[in-house]
C-alpha cells in the first residue's frame, strides 16, 4: 500500500514539474472572441473568405498596452474580418531577441515575428522565409524604403525581412529655437553648421544636447563623413588611428565646436537629462534617431516643433552622404505552413490604414512611403527615401569587439573637452591596441 | 521502526531528478560549451566546434573583459569594505540600547524594499542630476561649482556608492542577529574586567560572530561576482567602460547588443565558469581564514 501511495506521490509531484516546465503562457490577444485551432492548420478553405480557417502566430516585440501593440491587435482584427485568417498575438516585448534565437532553434510554432532587421538578417536567416517573389508580386519597393531592402539583400542575397518601423539619424532641432535664432536657411557644411551654433548660442540657446550614451554615434558622424564606414573599420580593428590624419581632423573639429560653447551645460550628460533640455526650450539640436522626438515631447510633456536635417558635410569628407538608417521589420518563419497569409498580414499592417495608423498614434515613420509621417517627424521621409546606403549604428567603430567599450569612453572623453588637439584623441585612440 | 530504503529512493527521486535536470545538466552544459565554439546559448551539439581553452584565451585577452574584472574587483573589495563596515558599524550601535532602534534599524533596511531599478533610477535621475541634483545642490549652496557625478571618470564610483547605500541594510540586519545572539552575560563579564567598549568589541563580538562574518563575505562576493542590474541602470542603452562587469560582457557577448549582431556563446560560457571558479577561491580562502571555532555560548 505505501508502496501504491509513494509512486502516486511520485506521478503527481512529476506532473507538477512538468507543469511548472511547460511554456510560459506568455500574454497573448486574439483577434476574435470565438477560440480558435492553436496552432496553424492547412487552410480549411472551406468558407468565402481566402484564409478561412487558417491560424497564424505572430510574436511581437511590443506589449499589448502601448500604441504599437493596440495598432497591430487592430490590424490582425481587420484581417481576420477579410480573410478569415485568426491571428493570435503574443506579446513578447522588448526583450524578444533574448528568446527568438532558441525558439527558432527548437522550431517553435510561429509564423511572424518582429525584430531588429539587422538582427533578422544576420542571426536569423537560417530561419527566415525567402520574402523576395512574394514582395515583387505587390510591387513592394515602389512603396517602402529601397535603401534598407537593399541593404537586407546584401547581407542575406534576398529579402527576409519587411520593414514595419524605419528609423532614420540625423540631426533633430527645434524650429522654434531656429526662428528666434535667425536661421532660415538649415546648414549643408560643417563651417555652415558652425555658424548656425553661433547664432543660436548669440541667441541665448545652448546649440547641441548631448547624453554620453548617443557620444559615439554623434562622433561617428563625422568620422564616417569624414573617412567612410570602410576605413574606420579597418582602424578599428587594426589600429592606426595616429597615422590615419581624417582621425586628427574630425576630432579637432569636435574640440573647436566644444571649446566655443556649443553644447548645452552639462553635456555629456547621462541620457535622457541633456536630450530633454530640448523639450526645456535650453537646447536647439541633437544628434539621434528619430525616436529622440517622441521621447523628448512624452519627457518634457511638451510639444516640440521638431525638424530633421542631415548631418553637415565636412571638408574633404570621404562619405558626406552617409546617413544613418535602420528598421524594426517583420519577418516569416521559414518552416511557417501559410506564408503567403502570413505575408498578407504583414502587407496589412505596413501599407494603408493601419500603418498610417501606427505612423500617428506610436509618433514614428511610416513604414508605407506613401503615407504621412506625423508633425514631429517632418522631413524623415524624405531623407530615408533619398538615403542611397544607410549608414550602420557605429559598427564600425564596434568592429573590433574588445575594445568597443574603450572607444566609447573616449568619444564621451572628447565632447567631455578632456583633449586639447584632434592628435591627441588619435593618439588615445592608438594607445588601445 | 524499519526502513524502507526503496520507499526513500522514491521519494528523493522527484528531487534528485528536478536538482539533476534544472541545476547539474546546465553547468555542466555550461563548462563544456565553455570549450566549444558556439554562436547560439541554445546551437545544437552539432554546431558545437571544439577549441580547446580558445575562448579563456580570448577572454583573458580582451580588454573589456580585463577592465570588467578590474571593476568586479574595486566593487567585491572597496564596495565590500565600506558596506560590511558600515553594516557592522551600525548593528553595534543598534545593539548598543540606543532609543529609536526600531525608526533607525527599519530607516537603514528600507533601501532593500524598495525595487533596486527605482532606487537606482533615484540615484541616477535625482541625486547624480547635474542641473537640479541633490548632490550638486548641496555643492552650490556650500559655494562650490557643479560636478558631473556621472562623468566617465566618476560614473564608477557614484554607481559603487548608490549599491553601497542599497546594501548596508541588509548586511546590517544579518550582524544584528549575530550580535543579539551573543549572551549579555559575556559582555557584563568583560566590563567588570574593566574592558572597554571597543576591547569588548574586537575580543568579544568579532571572535563570536566568525561564521556570520565568513557568510556575509560569501554573500557579498556572489553578489559582486553577479553584480548586473546596477551596472544596467548606469549605462541602460549601451555599455560603458566605467560601468562593465563581467556579467555585463558575458550578456553582451552571448546576447550582442544594439547594432551588433556578432554572439559568441562559447565565450560567454567561458566568463560564468570564471566567475563561478571565482567564487568557489573566495569560498574556500574564507574558510581556511576564518575557521568556526568551537566556541560554545
Amino acid at each position: 500500500m505505501k508502496k501504491i501511495i509513494a509512486m502516486l506521490l511520485v506521478f503527481v509531484m512529476v506532473m507538477g514539474l512538468v507543469a511548472c516546465g511547460a511554456a510560459e503562457p506568455t500574454a497573448t490577444t486574439q483577434a476574435a472572441a470565438d477560440t480558435k485551432p492553436a496552432t496553424s492548420t492547412e487552410a480549411a478553405a472551406s468558407g468565402d473568405k481566402k484564409y478561412e480557417g487558417v491560424t497564424l502566430t505572430m510574436w511581437s516585440m511590443w506589449n499589448s498596452t502601448e500604441p504599437q501593440g493596440e495598432v497591430i491587435a487592430k490590424a490582425a482584427e481587420a484581417f481576420e474580418a477579410e480573410t478569415g485568417a485568426h491571428v493570435e498575438i503574443v506579446w513578447k516585448g522588448r526583450d524578444i531577441n533574448q528568446v527568438l534565437s532558441a525558439s527558432l532553434e527548437a522550431g517553435e510554432k510561429f509564423d511572424i515575428f518582429e525584430d531588429d532587421y539587422k538582427r533578422i538578417a544576420l542571426q536569423y536567416v537560417d530561419f527566415t522565409y525567402d520574402l523576395t517573389e512574394m514582395a515583387e508580386a505587390v510591387d513592394y519597393n515602389s512603396f517602402s524604403y529601397p535603401c534598407l531592402n537593399d541593404t537586407v539583400i546584401d547581407w542575406v542575397g534576398y529579402l527576409n525581412s519587411i520593414v514595419e518601423q524605419p528609423q532614420v539619424g540625423g540631426i533633430f532641432y527645434d524650429k522654434a529655437a531656429f526662428e528666434t535664432a535667425g536661421i532660415t536657411e538649415l546648414p549643408t557644411t560643417w563651417d555652415e553648421f558652425m555658424a548656425a551654433c553661433e547664432a543660436l548660442k548669440t541667441a541665448g540657446i545652448a546649440p547641441l544636447a548631448l547624453d554620453a550614451t548617443y557620444a559615439d554615434f554623434t562622433f561617428y558622424h563625422h568620422l564616417v563623413h569624414q573617412l567612410g564606414e570602410d576605413r574606420i573599420e579597418e582602424l578599428a580593428l587594426n589600429g592606426g588611428w595616429d597615422q590615419e590624419p581624417g582621425v586628427a581632423a574630425a576630432a579637432q573639429d569636435i574640440i573647436d565646436f566644444v571649446n566655443a560653447g556649443y553644447l548645452v551645460d552639462g553635456a555629456p550628460d547621462e541620457f535622457p537629462s541633456s536630450q530633454n533640455k530640448i523639450g526645456y526650450g535650453l537646447a536647439a539640436m541633437i544628434v539621434c534617431a528619430n525616436y529622440v522626438t517622441a521621447e523628448v515631447n512624452n519627457n518634457t510633456q511638451t510639444e516640440v516643433d521638431w525638424g530633421m536635417m542631415s548631418y553637415p558635410a565636412v571638408d574633404d569628407g570621404a562619405a558626406n552622404s552617409a546617413t544613418y538608417a535602420g528598421a524594426n521589420s517583420l519577418a516569416i518563419t521559414k518552416y511557417s505552413e501559410n506564408p503567403q497569409a502570413a505575408f498578407d498580414f504583414i502587407m496589412t499592417l505596413v501599407t494603408g490604414e493601419f500603418d498610417q495608423m501606427m505612423a500617428d498614434t506610436a509618433k514614428q515613420i511610416p513604414a508605407d512611403s506613401r503615407n504621412t509621417a506625423p508633425a514631429l517627424q517632418d522631413g524623415t521621409v524624405e531623407v530615408l527615401l533619398n538615403a542611397e546606403s544607410p549608414m550602420s549604428w557605429c559598427a564600425s567603430l564596434q568592429a573590433n569587439s574588445d575594445l568597443k567599450d574603450s572607444i566609447k569612453t573616449l568619444c564621451i572623453n572628447l565632447y567631455d573637452g578632456k583633449f586639447a588637439t584632434g592628435e591627441e584623441f588619435a593618439a588615445a585612440m592608438q594607445a588601445l591596441y | 521502526m524499519k526502513k524502507n530504503k526503496s520507499l526513500i529512493f522514491w521519494f528523493m527521486l522527484p528531487t534528485v531528478l528536478s536538482l539533476l535536470i534544472i541545476y547539474v545538466y546546465p553547468v555542466i552544459r555550461t563548462v563544456a560549451m565553455s570549450f566549444f565554439k558556439v554562436e547560439s546559448l541554445t546551437a545544437s551539439l552539432s554546431k558545437w566546434e571544439f577549441n580547446g581553452i580558445d575562448n579563456y584565451i580570448k577572454i583573458f585577452g580582451s580588454n573589456s573583459f580585463r577592465v570588467s574584472m578590474q571593476n568586479m574587483l574595486l566593487i567585491w573589495i572597496v564596495g565590500g569594505l565600506l558596506t560590511l563596515a558600515l553594516a557592522m558599524l551600525f548593528a553595534v550601535i543598534l545593539t548598543s540600547g540606543i532609543r529609536g532602534k526600531k525608526f533607525f534599524r527599519a530607516a537603514i533596511y528600507m533601501p532593500n524594499i524598495i525595487s533596486a531599478v527605482a532606487l537606482a533610477t533615484m540615484w541616477v535621475q535625482y541625486i547624480f542630476n547635474f542641473d537640479y541634483g541633490l548632490l550638486n545642490n548641496v555643492v552650490e549652496l556650500l559655494g562650490g561649482e557643479k560636478v558631473k557625478w556621472l562623468g566617465t571618470d566618476m560614473k564608477f564610483w557614484a554607481m559603487t556608492i548608490s549599491y553601497v547605500f542599497g546594501s548596508v541594510g541588509y548586511y546590517m540586519l544579518i550582524y544584528i542577529s549575530g550580535i543579539e545572539g551573543i549572551p549579555a552575560d559575556l559582555y557584563e563579564a568583560a566590563t567588570l574586567d574593566g574592558a572597554s567598549k571597543a576591547t569588548q568589541f574586537s575580543k568579544v563580538t568579532l571572535p563570536l560572530m566568525k561564521g556570520i562574518l565568513k557568510t556575509s563575505i560569501t554573500f557579498w562576493s556572489i553578489n559582486a561576482a553577479t553584480f548586473f542590474l546596477w551596472s544596467k541602470m548606469f549605462a541602460p542603452i549601451e555599455t560603458e567602460e566605467s560601468t562593465i562587469v563581467p556579467v555585463i560582457y558575458l550578456y553582451d557577448i552571448v546576447f550582442g547588443g544594439k547594432g551588433i549582431t556578432q554572439r559568441d556563446a562559447g565565450a560567454g560560457a567561458a566568463v560564468g565558469v570564471v566567475l563561478t571558479l571565482i567564487i568557489i577561491v573566495i569560498y574556500g580562502v574564507m574558510n581556511l581564514m576564518l575557521k568556526d571555532t568551537d566556541l560554545e555560548y
